[in-house]
Parts: structure tokens; C-alpha cells; sequence
């Protein structure tokens, strides 16, 4: 029998309780990033975590490893950064949905373009939470908020298939009801040797709830529940039927040359050593 | 056995939603923090599934069971890869 929660020795725990609302889906995916660590037997003292800005990018604060609190929107440029001068770091990226779909939302496709070894987690949340509730660019259509107060007459981005499209090798959508294929999705990328991501769609019952009566976090949970259509399914629904409703499943997996490994090799062959280097002694290569 | 963190736990409620055996029920008087605590109610109707471990925002939601199912291993420590002892 162990004493105490199962993910709490991995936090610094003199900062918990966390900041999140009740309710709020980041702790869960706290959780089961955690849990899709260990079954994919990582060293949790090799990750470095990046993070730009939002609720969800909170979350590396609350972890026992190091972590990167970057600029709006440059989180995937940090952590290229990161990953191309220290290639053995499993570098994963948690970022909100304003801060990877519409600030940095070149600098997501051009990652997944490049195809570098990261895992993305993007927290997809519908709105942004921490500045009061305005529209984002992943918010549904007909949806309300501080800055649409007459429902929002966009059409939502579709960041896993928009990510898929760029050229990304893992590509997934869940929501933090379906847990258990939340954690096996975070599992494969960590896992898949290249760019891989997961959108996982969470419940904001303090702002999203609040402006579209769902007010409690079991409403929000319900409506996602039940919004819900998974991929294979939606690929026999027609398009009038599929509006307002969240394609759940994997929309890549496969593999391809990654970006440091060419790096290594085009180096190798041009100057017949490793021109990326950690150690400034050439001996200790 | 579930064992549930009272300074952790801010009342969302969701391991009621999510437990698919009911295990849980809402307390009637609020503790200090002016939370509806969940109560075990029905301990033996458990399966130790773990899936209230994860849906809680919180961690505040401790399933004990004897064995670190996920893992597969007798003992408790986590991670086997993870270093230094910490557990």
C-alpha cells in the first residue's frame, strides 16, 4: 500500500492545491500525462517541459522537472530550439489552444512540416480562459463569449487534421471524458519518433460554461460526451449532420525522416563528425 | 479502498459523472472551504478501475490498490526508469 496520491511525487507539492477553476480539465490531463508517462516506461528526469502562455500552460510550474515558461505563442520555438541543441531530451510541449492555433499557429505548422522529435499537447479549451473569456480560434460556431456576445459566425480551426495535413507523423483529437484513449494517444506520441500531436478537448465551465449555460462542470462533461463522434463514424455522416460536433480519433501515424537525425547525418557526411555538440572538449565526443 | 484528499478536493464533482458503478455521493454539509465533499457510498460496489484517480483535476483521489496495475509490478514504485529514489 502506498501513502498519498499516485501522481502527486512527481509535483512540487508546495505549490499545491493548483490554480485551476473546479473543475477545470488541465488537472486531468496533468494526470494522465503522468500515467501515459509511466506506461510508456519514460525517465522523468530526461523530459523538459515547454510551455508559452494561457491556463494551460501553467502547468509545467506544477511539475517536479524542468520546465520552460516562454513568450505567447513561441512555446513549439523554444522547444525546436531545445531539441536541436540537446537531441537526447524528450522534449514535450503543453500549450492552450490561443496560444498554438492562433498566435503560434505558423510556428505549429512549420514544426510539424519540419517533423522534429516533440510531443505537443495541445489543451483545446474553446476560449480564452485566462484573459476573460473571449473567442477563439478553435471556438465552435454559434458559440458566445465576451467578445461575441450575438454568437460567433466563424468557422472553428481543426488543428489535429490541420496539424495531420502540414505533415506531422502522429496526429490525435480526444476529449478528457474518453480517459483511457486520452492516455494511450499521449502514450504513442511519446512514443512515435517525430512530431507528434495531441489536441484534447476540455470543459472551461468558469468562461466557455458560463456564457453557453453550461454552467457546472458535469453539464460541460455531458456535452462533450455527447458531441462526440468518433472518426470512422463521422466518415460515413454527412456535413449537415457533423456540425457542432467533435471528430474524435487518430488522424496520422506514420513514420518519416525527423529533422535532428538529418541534421546529424548531413553533418556527418559533409565534415565526418558530429557538428552538434554538448561538450565544448572535442574529446569527450 | 478510496481514499479522498480534503485539501485538495475544490468540489467539481466530476468522479460522480465518471465512476460507472455510483460509487460516490455528494456530502450534505460543507467542510471549511465551503465544499461539497464526495463520500464513498458504496465501497463494495468498486472494481478498482482507477478511472476517478485520473478525472480528478486535483489529484485529490487516491484508488489503493495492492498492486501498481499499469505497470504490472507487485510493489508501488512507480516508474521503474525514474531515478533517484523518489517515490
Amino acid at each position: 500500500m502506498s501513502d498519498g496520491n499516485k501522481f502527486t511525487p512527481y509535483m512540487r507539492k508546495d505549490r499545491l492545491p493548483h490554480i485551476f477553476c473546479p473543475g477545470c480539465g488541465n488537472g486531468t490531463i496533468m494526470s494522465a500525462f503522468l500515467k501515459a508517462m509511466e506506461k510508456a516506461e519514460m525517465d522523468f528526469e530526461n523530459i523538459a517541459m515547454v510551455s508559452g502562455i494561457g491556463c494551460s500552460s501553467r502547468i509545467p510550474g506544477y511539475m517536479d522537472c524542468d520546465s520552460l515558461h516562454t513568450t505567447h505563442g513561441r512555446a513549439l520555438s523554444f522547444a525546436t530550439g531545445l531539441k536541436t541543441a540537446n537531441k537526447d531530451l524528450d522534449v514535450v510541449v503543453f500549450t492552450g489552444d490561443g496560444d498554438c492555433a492562433s498566435i503560434g499557429g505558423n510556428h505549429l505548422i512549420h514544426a510539424a512540416r519540419r517533423n522534429i522529435n516533440l510531443t505537443v499537447i495541445c489543451i483545446n479549451n474553446n476560449i480564452y480562459g485566462m484573459t476573460g473569456g473571449q473567442i477563439s480560434p478553435t471556438s465552435p460556431k454559434g458559440s458566445y463569449g465576451t467578445t461575441a456576445p450575438y454568437g460567433n459566425q466563424d468557422n472553428p480551426f481543426n488543428l489535429a487534421e490541420l496539424v495531420a495535413a502540414a505533415g506531422a507523423t502522429y496526429s490525435a483529437r480526444w476529449t478528457t471524458i474518453q480517459i483511457e484513449s486520452l492516455v494511450m494517444a499521449i502514450k504513442d506520441g511519446l512514443k512515435n519518433p517525430g512530431f507528434s500531436f495531441i489536441e484534447v478537448v476540455t470543459q472551461c465551465p468558469t468562461y466557455y460554461g458560463r456564457k453557453n449555460k453550461l454552467r457546472t462542470p458535469t453539464a460541460m462533461a455531458v456535452t462533450l460526451k455527447m458531441n462526440t463522434v468518433f472518426k470512422d463514424a463521422a466518415s460515413r455522416m454527412r456535413q449537415k449532420d457533423l456540425e457542432g460536433k467533435i471528430v474524435v480519433g487518430e488522424f496520422a501515424n506514420t513514420q518519416k525522416a525527423e529533422f535532428t537525425e538529418n541534421i546529424e547525418r548531413i553533418s556527418e557526411e559533409k565534415f565526418g563528425k558530429k557538428t552538434l555538440i554538448n561538450s565544448a572538449y572535442e574529446e569527450e565526443l | 479502498m478510496i481514499v479522498i484528499d480534503e485539501d485538495l478536493c475544490k468540489g467539481c464533482h466530476l468522479c460522480l459523472f465518471m465512476c460507472y458503478k455510483n460509487v460516490y455521493a455528494i456530502s450534505s454539509e460543507a467542510n471549511k472551504k465551503g465544499v461539497l465533499l464526495p463520500y464513498v457510498n458504496f465501497g463494495d460496489r468498486c472494481t478498482n478501475c482507477g478511472v476517478c484517480e485520473v478525472i480528478c483535476p486535483d489529484q485529490a483521489i487516491t484508488v489503493d490498490v495492492n498492486k501498481n496495475w499499469w505497470v504490472g509490478k507487485e510493489d508501488n514504485s512507480f516508474n521503474p526508469k525514474f531515478s533517484k529514489g523518489r517515490k
